[in-house]
């Protein structure tokens, strides 16, 4: 088993970038040569990536969410997993290189400096701890292809006010739709993070002796929430839309990664695993 | 093949000229009657803004392109044309012109598949005239095909050529959906029209129409099923629209940027389309600096038009090579008219049935009778072909040419299934 395991960490990274080399190809070309092989080879990519991802929660006796470069080959399948729904849902089938691209990142960091960890403390075999980081990750993918979409609808809007009618007006689909996409997107992020932080706050201090509401990870999830939430009440009462709220998802985003980077290289708190 | 085609179009001759040689369906169809027996035995007259052109099979070698435009320019007592107004065409590269126009690669707006359908109703008419016969329905069919394969295989008739076209691709790319938008259309000229028209085959949620002469809105609103707005107090109501499209021959600006902050402030800053389509402009183009205001003027959509223009010409090589191929296709049937093959065709078309019977059934006899089978068949065989055969020598005395032998020829194809078999063994 940890042969396989070993080969699908090492083939991951290229099976993403074959994807995404498909993707980009539609892109560039503008044509539909592999409108329908593209998306079988996500959903082979995807299914590769989980029977890697089973393969060590069976082989390590632990779900992979015990340091950070496990979460990020499970950030790396939720990234390309929520666009593959996102693409079923609405047959938009043009802006998956934009996306995918995240998954060859996070995938890549992982499969070069992954561990082997057979002995994980006790605490890190919860099924709270299980639920908390899934819903946390699965928010963060939601805000990552919220800030994608977002990122693009801006490229696009400036492309139009600019009179710039290139690769980027004929390919992508149109401001409403990227906006639309970013917000239903923001949202499903939005409910997780809440349901990752009410776990959070709830069993983290009886799990972490060292717990501290000061945790830099705590504080950043929390102002990311706060952000995502302001932006998404305002643009339901009408107060803000457009640019103005995708500019918001954008700098949510940027905070997150930055909490991100903080917390698990930079600061040392019970919130770091590496 | 003999073939012969003259065509004035918008290379040899200005818009007065075709106008003048223009000839309506009626006009036509008198066209047929001087020219049909006379001139041509059958073929096909297509008469667009951009082109008139005819097409025929000579009923005698003696025939020549000059009397074809003589007799046009006759019949419409233009005076004024040359035989350089004309390009003419014969055989093979009749048929390869004719492609072309079906394609639209000819055409004043590269990749208009307006003249595709214009082809089609030439046709049409002639048929229903009597004036396209056997061939010309041939070439009509090998045209149709060229012209289809053009559109779904290439992109040569992708993106907007016209400003008014550009400018409902450009809103197309800011609002998803149009059927549940509502359109204001400034100018009922024939630019506000196009560009309405546009809307409406875009799917509009709901269109209206104001202009300064209120019967012209009053026209073009009842033709459209779009409302009317009276134009001396349509700006009361531009705050219920998220597209606003104005094309009017103003000299002064229509819409100044203070009424745009004010329909902004009313539709409590929910994004509008504004596309100027007038010269000179009839919105004050400073409107692009306010919030959730998309505005483009005529020069950015001539930036579209120009860039599509660009793609649709980088496209005719890919035409040229399927009109290589239908071209291919046609002179391949045309070739197989000819009497020579149709008879070698024809006697391996039987001998293959004569021997797969024999090769099925041999073991019925004795080796000693199987000779004698095999030498009765073929003579059965051969007495059946005899005269097919005679008959088929004499259309090729004749000339092959002639309609009547194609036509037959043709029939004992299909009659027999040869082209199919032989498509088989391909």
């Amino acid at each position: 088993m940890k042969a396989v395991i070993d080969f699908l960490n090492i083939v991951l990274p290229f099976l993403y970038i074959i994807t995404f080399g498909f993707y980009s190809y539609d892109f560039m070309k503008g044509g539909k040569k592999f409108a329908n092989s593209k998306r079988l080879f996500l959903f082979l990519t995807l299914l590769f990536h989980f029977l890697y991802l089973l393969l060590r929660s069976i082989h390590f006796d632990h779900p992979p969410i015990t340091n950070v470069f496990e979460i990020f080959t499970l950030l790396a399948f939720a990234v390309s997993f929520s666009y593959f729904i996102l693409e079923l849902l609405t047959d938009i089938r043009g802006t998956g290189p934009f996306i995918i691209i995240f998954s060859i990142i996070f995938q890549i960091i992982s499969s070069f400096y992954i561990p082997d960890v057979y002995q994980v403390k006790e605490v890190l075999r919860s099924h709270l701890l299980g639920i908390h980081v899934f819903n946390a990750l699965l928010g963060y993918s939601a805000i990552t292809i919220s800030a994608v979409y977002g990122f693009l609808y801006l490229i696009l809007y400036h492309d139009i006010r600019l009179n710039k009618f290139g690769l980027i007006f004929d390919r992508l689909p149109s401001l409403e739709i990227l906006e639309k996409m970013s917000f239903y997107s923001a949202i499903i992020g939005f409910v997780l993070l809440t349901i990752a932080i009410i776990i959070g706050i709830i069993w983290l201090p009886r799990a972490f002796p060292n717990f501290s509401y000061a945790d830099p990870k705590l504080i950043g999830t929390s102002i990311v929430w706060i952000i995502y939430g302001i932006g998404i009440f305002t643009k339901l009462f009408g107060k803000l839309k457009g640019k103005k709220v995708i500019m918001l998802s954008i700098v949510g985003f940027v905070i997150a990664i930055f909490s991100t980077i903080v917390t698990n290289f930079l600061a040392r708190s019970f919130h770091s695993f590496y | 093949m003999n073939l012969l085609a003259t065509s004035i179009n918008h290379k040899t001759a200005s818009v007065e000229l075709r106008e003048a040689l223009y000839l309506n369906s009626e006009e036509i169809k008198e066209y047929f009657k001087l020219i049909q027996g006379k001139l041509f035995s059958e073929g096909l007259i297509i008469s667009t803004c951009n082109r008139t052109e005819i097409y025929g099979i000579p009923v005698s070698q003696n025939i020549s392109l000059n009397e074809v435009q003589n007799s046009l320019v006759q019949l419409k007592s233009v005076s004024g044309i040359t035989s350089d107004n004309f390009q003419n065409y014969v055989s093979g590269s009749a048929i390869r012109h004719l492609f072309g126009v079906a394609c639209g690669i000819d055409s004043l707006m590269v990749g208009d598949n307006q003249i595709f359908k214009q082809v089609k109703d030439s046709f049409q008419l002639a048929e229903e005239n009597h004036y396209a016969g056997f061939l010309m329905k041939r070439i009509f069919d090998s045209a149709v095909r060229a012209g289809k394969r053009a559109i779904t295989e290439t992109s040569i008739s992708e993106g907007a050529v016209t400003v008014s076209y550009a400018a409902v691709q450009l809103i197309e790319k800011i609002y998803s959906n149009l059927s549940r938008k509502s359109a204001l259309v400034i100018g009922a000229g024939e630019t506000g029209e196009l560009a309405a028209k546009h809307l409406k085959e875009r799917g509009i949620g709901s269109l209206t129409i104001t202009n300064r002469t209120y019967v012209r809105a009053e026209k073009l609103a009842e033709s459209l099923n779009a409302k009317i707005l009276p134009f001396n107090n349509f700006k009361d109501s531009l705050h219920e629209f998220d597209i606003i499209l104005s094309a009017t021959s103003a000299e002064n600006l229509v819409l100044t940027n203070d009424d745009i902050k004010v329909l902004m402030k009313k539709r409590n800053y929910n994004s509008c389309v504004l596309m100027d389509i007038a010269i000179p402009r009839d919105i004050d183009p400073e409107v692009k600096n306010i919030d959730y205001v998309f505005y483009n003027d005529i020069d950015s959509l001539n930036i579209i038009v120009q860039q599509n223009l660009v793609k649709r010409k980088e496209e005719i090589p890919k035409i040229e090579k399927i009109i290589d191929e239908e071209l291919a296709g046609f002179l391949s049937w045309f070739n197989s008219l000819e009497a020579a093959p149709a008879i070698k065709d024809l006697r391996d078309f039987f001998e293959s049935i004569r021997a797969e019977e024999f090769e099925k059934n041999k073991n019925r006899f004795s080796p000693e009778d199987r000779e004698k089978v095999e030498i009765i068949t073929k003579r059965i065989v051969n007495k059946i072909l005899h005269n097919p055969t005679v008959e088929l020598k004499k259309f090729g005395e004749n000339g092959t040419n002639s309609d009547e032998a194609a036509i037959k020829i043709s029939i004992i194809r299909e009659l027999f299934g040869m082209d199919k078999k032989n498509d088989k063994e391909k």
